[in-house]
């Protein structure tokens, strides 16, 4: 409930990764489910972070950790559910902070020195006052559409 | 599409289901008025709407019947076997049509094709054309499916042709109740008709009934329509989604309550509701088999006139329910099937009666349940299978190497027509022998965690057995464990387990090179370790075990496991696109604990791991399974032998003696932490007490709600045996069965004692858990 600039803005939800914040928009994420209890795959693509309980169906949730070379989390994670055409999948990340107004006037492209594989996953990133809040879509990260993207 | 062109659609399309099976039925029973006034009824039906929602095309077709079947139904025109073409014909247009509108909301164009179709029915109309047609008609009749038993009324005999007798067995059981619908509130209807047919006898031109029907017509559909409501598949998928949540909800609250008194009680009403509406909400996706065999007399008819074949169809256990997505998923191999056994099982008519059958072939199809799955059998009487013909055209088409075809034995050569691009038809007809066939009927039936079975003698007839589960949704699975995790194996393809203890585990498998190998009662058993197929962390080689004796569809396999957890009806959850691609699952599921667990999925475990097909293994398969037989675990015990059914058997412990406690005067063994009561058939404790080191064989089996233990100096062999009656009487001897060939003991695991009031009572209650 902070952040407000002037020009258009848009309610993202914050999460945080590592040392880094990341922001979604609240309208892609369907549910957050605090520290659920996961089921890791044998075998699955190593960006998987491994299943949860989610309405009566088996979710499966990527690991942003994973995705970005970084050691797995001492802590449980909590998981975002997003919906895509394709359906439903999670998102492990390390916790969920507060929902935040952020403006497009504030909004910059990726920077052109970022590597290639946080090129294709972050959507640019939002200068809040005091620190970077890095855009994510759900679409981007979508399980098949990773699979393909970045294969092991 | 407005909501009254859908139900228009779906009422339609249910009234020309009706129609197809009366049309077929009307063959067998050309006189049957009643028959005649229930098509007529569909037809109106149609044409009654359509008019109103301004299908031209439907109108006029369906006018036109209508004109037909009133001179039928008027006792002016006699039933033959073109005017039953014509109507079927009309059928087939009509749903086209309909299926145009349900897809692009207009008819199609096609309307100058109609009136071909318009104009051969008002040809139909005139009597001369019956008259020519006559002489065919017995030939037709006979070669016309019988009715289907049981489920559709069958009036009394209005017999038409000789030849009819033989196409309707009166069976006594079959007779019974169809007399009770003599007396049922349709009859009365019929009659007036034929009455009616009978006095007027002056022949009126041709003329349409332009009235509607008779009243009558309206109690018996209305009274269905009343009590039943249509219901989308996709909220009974999702209802059954949340009961699934709601049971685990209540396990929690089960735990989480269970400390306060207060609360058991309203928890155990919970879940008792819980239950109660899984079972429902199960229920209300069941549908009966009659939904897609209603459709099977038709496709018999048109195959035997195409063919030139004379075929009945007989069918059986239409009431079996099967869940609707099932029932779905079972119609395209049942009717691949049931082309096939008209194509290649039925002879022609000469070459039957030459090989001194009936001319008449017999398609039997049958369904019944067995335990949590539905049997679907197509029988046919044909020529049976030639097992040289089956190994040559294997070699010849390259399925299979010839050196490896000799070694086969008759069971394994069936399952080559399994294979894709098997056929042995030796003309390609229009109807199958293309090639593409039981690989389907295989891959469709396992897809949804089914299987097909073969049966066949030369000479006799083929038998086709679909088994398959009764529901998609929930299937009985054994939850196993490796390296910490929680795995599903489905019970469907486990047929038994072997525990190892410390030390047995590296010294009972055996090595050839990199393969293990584990011998079980004398034959090597491939082994596959799940640790290593799924690369997790590498286990103690000598720490106790389990293996899971798994087969996989022919495949026979042990899956060495760290250690089992309970037997658990489990609800299959699909897996995304991306975990799908691994192979191994079928899917995961939620435990009742709460956990989730990964489904295996042995055939692609079996097949990853390059286990060969073993057909015989074990058991002589050549003596045919028939249905009723059950399978028996053959042990000995002093010499004797004797068999346990083998749904009874809960797991074959080797234990050291020293481990045999008594309680009072009874020998008792600890199991899971609960108490066995023991029956020493071996008799080891009072010879060889002295020798506490000494192994002994323990067979742990479910009886009711205990479990009991009973010392075996030997696991002999799995083997199907069946009953035995007596001589004479008939009545079927209990406490013996026929098993490979022998008349062996079954063992009444009901004669052994209960622990007496000497054990204390914890310990039972554990044991009744």
């Amino acid at each position: 409930m902070k952040e407000v600039s002037a020009g258009r803005t848009e309610e993202v939800c914050s999460v945080r990764v590592g040392e880094t914040l990341y922001g979604i928009p609240i309208a892609h994420v369907l549910e957050i489910l605090g520290k659920p209890a996961t089921q890791p795959v044998p075998l699955a693509p190593y960006f998987v972070g491994g299943l949860v309980h989610y309405r009566g169906e088996v979710l499966t949730a990527v690991s942003l950790r994973r995705l970005l070379g970084m050691e797995a989390a001492r802590a449980p994670e909590d998981v975002l559910v997003f919906e895509t055409p394709e359906g439903l999948f999670g998102l492990f990340v390390d916790s969920v902070g507060e929902v935040l107004h952020v403006s497009a006037a504030d909004h910059e492209p990726n920077p052109t020195t970022l590597d290639a594989r946080r090129q294709a996953l972050f959507a640019g990133a939002w200068k809040l006052k005091d620190r970077l809040l890095v855009s994510l879509e759900p679409e981007r990260l979508e399980p098949m559409r990773l699979a393909g993207a970045f294969p092991a | 599409m407005d909501d009254l062109t859908r139900e228009f659609l779906l009422e339609s399309q249910e009234g020309l289901d009706r129609m197809e099976r009366c049309l077929t039925d009307l063959e067998t029973r050309p006189g049957d008025a009643e028959l005649i006034a229930e098509i007529f009824r569909s037809v109106h039906t149609i044409k009654g709407t359509t008019g109103f929602l301004g299908f031209s095309r439907l109108e006029a077709l369906s006018h036109t019947g209508e004109n037909l079947l009133g001179l039928l139904r008027e006792g002016e025109l006699t039933v033959s076997p073109s005017i039953i073409s014509g109507l079927l014909a009309l059928l087939d247009r009509l749903r086209g049509i309909l299926r145009a509108i349900e897809e692009t909301g207009g008819e199609g164009d096609g309307a100058h094709d109609d009136s071909a179709m318009i104009a051969q029915l008002k040809a139909l109309q005139e009597p001369s054309a019956v008259a020519a047609e006559s002489a065919l008609e017995e030939v037709a009749v006979a070669a016309a499916p019988a009715a289907s038993p049981g489920k559709r009324r069958r009036p009394g005999r209005r017999s038409h042709s000789p030849s009819q007798g033989a196409s309707l067995p009166e069976l006594p059981e079959e007779a019974g109740p169809p007399r009770d619908d003599e007396g049922s509130p349709r009859a009365p209807e019929a009659r007036p008709n034929a009455a009616a047919s009978m006095e007027e006898t002056d022949p009126r031109p041709a003329r349409p009934t332009k009235e509607p029907p008779p009243a009558q017509e309206t109690p018996a559909a209305s009274a269905t329509a009343d009590s039943t409501l249509r219901v989308d598949v996709e909220l009974l998928n999702r209802m059954m989604n949340l009961v699934g949540e709601l049971v685990l909800t209540r396990n929690q609250i089960l735990q989480a309550t269970s400390a306060d008194a207060s609360f058991s009680l309203l928890g155990r009403r919970l879940d008792m509701v819980t239950a109660d509406l899984r079972e429902s909400v199960m229920k209300a996706r069941m549908q009966p088999v009659s939904y897609v065999f209603s459709r099977f007399p038709r496709l018999v008819r048109d195959l035997s006139l195409s063919l030139n074949k004379r075929v009945r169809l007989d069918m059986e256990g239409q009431e079996t329910e099967l869940d609707k997505s099932l029932l779905e998923a079972i119609r395209d191999p049942l009717t691949h099937s049931i082309r096939n056994a008209i194509d290649h099982g039925i002879e022609s008519a000469e070459a039957r009666l030459a090989a001194g059958k009936p001319a008449e072939g017999v398609v039997r199809l049958r369904a019944c349940h067995e335990g949590s799955h539905v049997i679907v059998e197509v029988h046919d009487d044909g020529a049976g299978m030639r097992i040289e013909r089956i190994r040559e055209k294997a070699v010849e088409r390259g399925l299979i190497a010839a050196q490896r075809a000799e070694q086969m034995n008759e069971r394994e050569i069936l399952q080559l027509i399994f294979l894709p691009g098997f056929s042995t038809a030796a003309a390609v007809t229009s109807v199958s022998g293309r090639g593409v066939g039981m690989d389907v009927v295989r891959t469709n039936v396992e897809k949804i965690g089914g299987k097909v079975e073969v049966e066949s003698r030369a000479g006799k007839g083929t038998i086709l057995r679909l088994r398959i589960p009764l529901t998609l949704a929930i299937i009985p699975a054994l939850i196993v464990r490796s390296r910490g995790q929680n795995f599903a194996l489905p019970q469907s393809s486990l047929t038994e387990l072997v525990h190892l203890s410390t030390g047995q585990s590296d010294s009972r498998m055996e090595w050839l090179e990199n393969a293990a190998l584990y011998r079980l009662r004398g034959h090597l058993l491939p082994l596959v370790f799940l640790d290593r197929l799924l690369q997790q962390a590498p286990r103690d080689a000598s720490a106790p075990c389990d293996i899971a004796i798994l087969n996989a569809d022919g495949r026979r396999f042990g899956l060495v496991i760290d250690g089992l957890a309970d037997p658990e009806e489990i609800v299959v959850k699909p897996l995304a696109a991306v975990l799908r691609e691994i192979g191994y699952y079928a899917g995961a599921t939620i435990l009742g604990n709460g956990e989730m667990a990964l489904i295996l999925n042995p055939g692609a475990i079996a097949q990853h791991a390059n286990v060969g097909f073993t057909g015989e293994f074990e058991q002589s398969q050549a003596d045919v399974r028939q249905a009723g037989q059950r399978d028996y675990l053959i042990v000995a015990t002093e010499g004797r032998r004797a068999a346990l059914p083998l749904e009874t058997v809960v797991r074959i412990e080797r234990i050291p003696q020293s481990r045999i406690e008594r309680a009072g005067s009874r020998p008792v063994l600890r199991f899971e932490g609960t108490l066995l009561p023991l029956d020493d058939a071996a008799g080891f404790l009072a010879g060889s007490a002295s020798n506490p080191d000494a192994q002994t064989t323990v067979v742990v089996c479910r009886d009711g709600g205990r479990q009991v233990g009973m010392t075996v100096s030997e696991v002999l062999d799995v083997s199907a045996g069946s009953s035995l009656s007596e001589a004479g009487t008939g009545a079927v001897a209990d406490g013996i069965t026929l098993l490979q060939e022998h008349v062996t003991g079954v063992v009444q695991l009901s004669d052994i004692p209960p622990l007496d009031a000497a054990v204390p009572s914890a310990a039972r209650e554990e044991d009744l858990r």
